[in-house]
């Protein structure tokens, strides 16, 4: 996957840059920091590729959610504009995010939480592609391809968390950030286009004091600190996935 | 061969005859063909090479943002979007890429070569997105400046680009 052309493109502006590239490793105050209370997320160069140095995650403090979700599952959607299309029938629409509610059989205690793609760390889906569609980016940001995308559809089969849909429709009017077609599988990317920005994704800003989002490879990071102190589970942890989306009292 | 296909060959060689001898043909009244030629200058790449290696330069730029994350902007298919294409067409109705209008539809219909982009891509500028100014999208900057001697695509030509994917659910 890292053996493609765009390597090359890479390696000629690494030498270019020289040694500004190698301070810039060293000396974070030469990228832009963004703190906010849920979480901070560093601008990067924009003609920079992701390394592995961090790995992308967040914190849903289930407790903290008044609302099961809903504002996060709301917010995803107007980032990026799924679940309006007119012609699928419900269990056809797409569904990046939604909220699933949860009882317990024995005291009937219930709770909801939103669940989208977990970006696992050994993700099903990316074995299962027939094409390299499916996709973890270095820094552990699930997505599909859709330039290679051929709408098989093995990876919404392979996911455990039912994270995947199918554009089943012609669509039209996309947001120019977050382009979706007929004929590809789509899920969660983290809101990768605002992460590369600097941004948080939309659904922490939706709900800041219930979700942290940071790097998870970082021991200092907000997030791991929070997840430190109040720790986190993974949904099906025992499938050995490694989730990038940890959840507080689920 | 049949009518339509010898027409879109004689379209493409008369591209082809065109690039290779330069683009300074007489233009038809009524386009705004200045616009065009200061815009060039403003071009990422210069005309001809934008002409014969577009999606060249596309492609490379998708693989690059989607597996890196690198999302510069000079071969980037939003900026491209947002320089040549205006949110709407002169009677304020929205432009979209089946329209004969569109910057990238002129030329695709006049050498019969699909578009798939947009069919995941927005194929205009959001109206609230600060875009800088069309390039004779609505005057067919192409057939006046490029394929000089083409007649205008027909509807069904222009159609032909935006034609949605087999067995799409309409
Ligand atoms: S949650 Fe599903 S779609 Fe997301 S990385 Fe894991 S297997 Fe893939
Ligand atoms: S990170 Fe972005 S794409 Fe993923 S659920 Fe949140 S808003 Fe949706």
């Amino acid at each position: 996957m890292n053996q493609n052309r765009v390597d090359e493109y890479r390696r000629n502006f690494m030498t270019a840059l020289g040694g500004v590239a190698a301070v810039a490793a060293v000396a974070p105050s030469f990228v832009l920091q963004t703190a906010h209370a849920a979480g901070e997320v560093a601008a990067k160069p924009a003609d920079q590729a992701v390394t592995d140095a961090k790995r992308w995650g967040m914190l849903i403090d289930v407790t903290k959610l008044t609302d099961g979700g809903a504002a996060m599952v709301a917010a995803c959607k107007k980032e990026h504009g799924w679940g309006d299309e007119i012609h699928s029938d419900a269990t056809q629409k797409a569904h990046w995010a939604r909220v699933v509610k949860v009882t317990d059989k024995l005291t009937q205690n219930s709770f909801s939480l939103p669940v989208m793609c977990q970006h696992c760390e050994n993700p099903p889906c990316v074995d299962v592609c027939p094409t390299g569609a499916s996709m973890k980016r270095a820094d552990g940001i699930v997505q599909v391809n859709k330039h290679t995308c051929i709408g098989c559809r093995y990876c919404m089969m392979a996911c455990p968390y039912k994270a995947r849909s199918f554009v089943h429709e012609h669509l039209i009017d996309q947001k120019a950030h977050s382009p979706r077609g007929i004929g590809t599988v789509e899920s969660c990317n983290m809101c990768v286009h605002r992460v590369d920005n600097g941004q948080l994704p939309a659904c922490v800003e939706a709900a800041p004091d219930a979700v942290t989002f940071g790097d998870l490879n970082d021991p200092n990071s907000t997030l791991s600190q929070t997840l430190k102190a109040i720790g986190g589970k993974q949904i099906r942890a025992d499938l050995g996935l490694n989730t990038g989306v940890r959840y507080h009292g689920i | 061969m049949t009518s339509k296909f010898s027409n879109i060959f004689l379209a493409s060689v008369l591209a082809l005859a065109t690039l290779l001898s330069g683009c300074d043909s007489a233009p038809a009244a009524g386009t705004n063909l200045e616009t065009a030629k200061q815009k060039a200058d403003q071009c990422v790449e210069p005309t001809d090479k934008m002409r014969s290696n577009h999606m060249s330069m596309l492609d490379h730029q998708r693989d690059a943002t989607m597996i890196e994350g690198i999302r510069t902007k000079q071969h980037s298919l939003n900026e491209c979007i947002n320089c040549h294409v205006a949110p709407t067409k002169d009677d304020g109705t929205p432009l979209r890429y089946g329209d004969d209008q569109h910057f990238c539809t002129t030329c695709h219909a006049a050498v019969g070569q699909k578009i798939d982009c947009f069919q995941c891509h927005a194929d205009r500028p959001a109206g609230d997105e600060n875009y800088q100014h069309k390039v004779g999208s609505a005057d067919a900057h192409h057939f006046t400046q490029g394929v000089v001697n083409a007649a205008m695509p027909t509807a069904a030509e222009v159609q032909m680009v935006a034609q949605p994917q087999q067995g799409a659910a309409q």
